[in-house]
């Protein structure tokens, strides 16, 4: 089945008329996704800090990866799902949205980067403080994309 | 208030309100900076708040993670102000009669007076409980007052748009 077709029949469940015809549903989800991403951007932010020796910085790499991990994981989890959730109202319409597709795209690429870097992180044990050479430049990428995401979200109602 | 009124009204006939409002650019740049700016301001408070309820680096000492992460909030909080100044005197006019927006108003005045009280008082002692396994009382109110009202002001904010009239 393609992504488009995927779309047509997502549209006609009960949860794609669902959020395309109560007045509230997708007003609650987003404001929800809102909420989570404040979370998500704090919690994201404080660990590629941390990665770049900034903020954080008497505890080790590995204990801020390890401790923040159930919060990164857990909203940007609540906001994958709060993300379909507002797709369903009008999945056809946000396939052909050039700035949702950017998103996406951008995201599948965010989230395997830097989950791979903060649970690589979380699992090293502190053999002395120094991080490896990759550890800035990567937490630099991670903040443009999770920035790029968020712009992209933002353009998604503009284009 | 009919003094209140007319100086949102005289702001926002003015030529740098309308120049905002009516940019194709401008605006939405500026709101989107505002928007996700809230990951700074709200998101690094939220983890302090997580901390002060001992869900978050509990073997780190409060008064550690305070002294790490605000800076950073303050941050957010300068970003989101003067965003948040620009958005208003743009829509000047019309805020004074949104209910969503003298909501968010009020709680920010009283997100404001919660680290007051929190910091002139409780905080005051961290010494003493800096890394305890039972944290005080007023700490955790504290706490669960800051991620409530920054909640509440998200929403509020949200609804600005809704109860926009015509």
């Amino acid at each position: 089945m393609s992504i488009l077709a995927f779309c047509r029949w997502l549209a006609h469940t009960w949860l794609g008329v669902t959020m395309r015809d109560s007045t509230w549903a997708f007003a609650i989800v987003e404001i929800a996704h809102l909420l989570a991403l404040a979370v998500f951007g704090g919690a994201v932010l404080l660990v590629d800090l941390r990665f770049l020796g900034l903020g954080l910085r008497t505890q080790s790499v590995s204990r801020v990866a390890r401790e923040f991990l159930p919060i990164t994981g857990g909203t940007v989890t609540f906001m994958a799902i709060s993300g379909f959730l507002m797709v369903a109202n009008g999945p056809v319409r946000y396939y052909f949205n050039p700035a949702f597709r950017l998103k996406i795209v951008l995201f599948l690429f965010a989230v395997v980067f830097h989950f791979a870097v903060q649970v690589w992180a979380a699992r090293k044990e502190g053999k002395g403080e120094g991080p490896s050479l990759w550890l800035k430049p990567a937490a630099v990428l991670s903040l443009i994309l999770w920035l790029g995401i968020g712009v992209a979200g933002r353009a998604i109602g503009y284009v | 208030m009919p003094i209140l009124l007319h100086f949102c009204e005289w702001l926002y006939q003015t030529r740098f309100s309308t120049s905002i409002r009516e940019s194709v650019w401008v605006f939405p740049i500026i709101e989107s900076i505002h928007v996700l700016s809230i990951t700074v301001l709200v998101g690094t408070i939220a983890v302090f708040d997580l901390r002060l309820l001992g869900a978050l680096m509990k073997r780190e000492p409060v008064s550690v993670i305070a002294r790490q992460v605000l800076p950073w909030t303050w941050a957010g909080f300068a970003v989101m102000f003067g965003s948040g100044l620009l958005l208003f005197i743009a829509e000047a006019g019309t805020n004074y009669y949104n209910l969503a927006f003298r909501i968010k108003l009020a709680l920010l005045f009283l997100v404001g007076l919660n680290p007051l009280i929190f910091h002139t008082s409780v905080f005051r002692k961290v010494a003493d409980w800096d890394l305890a396994e039972a944290i005080p009382l007023r700490a955790r109110v504290a706490a669960v007052v800051s991620l409530t009202l920054w909640a509440g002001i998200i929403v509020a904010g949200r609804m600005i748009a809704y109860l926009e009239r015509p």
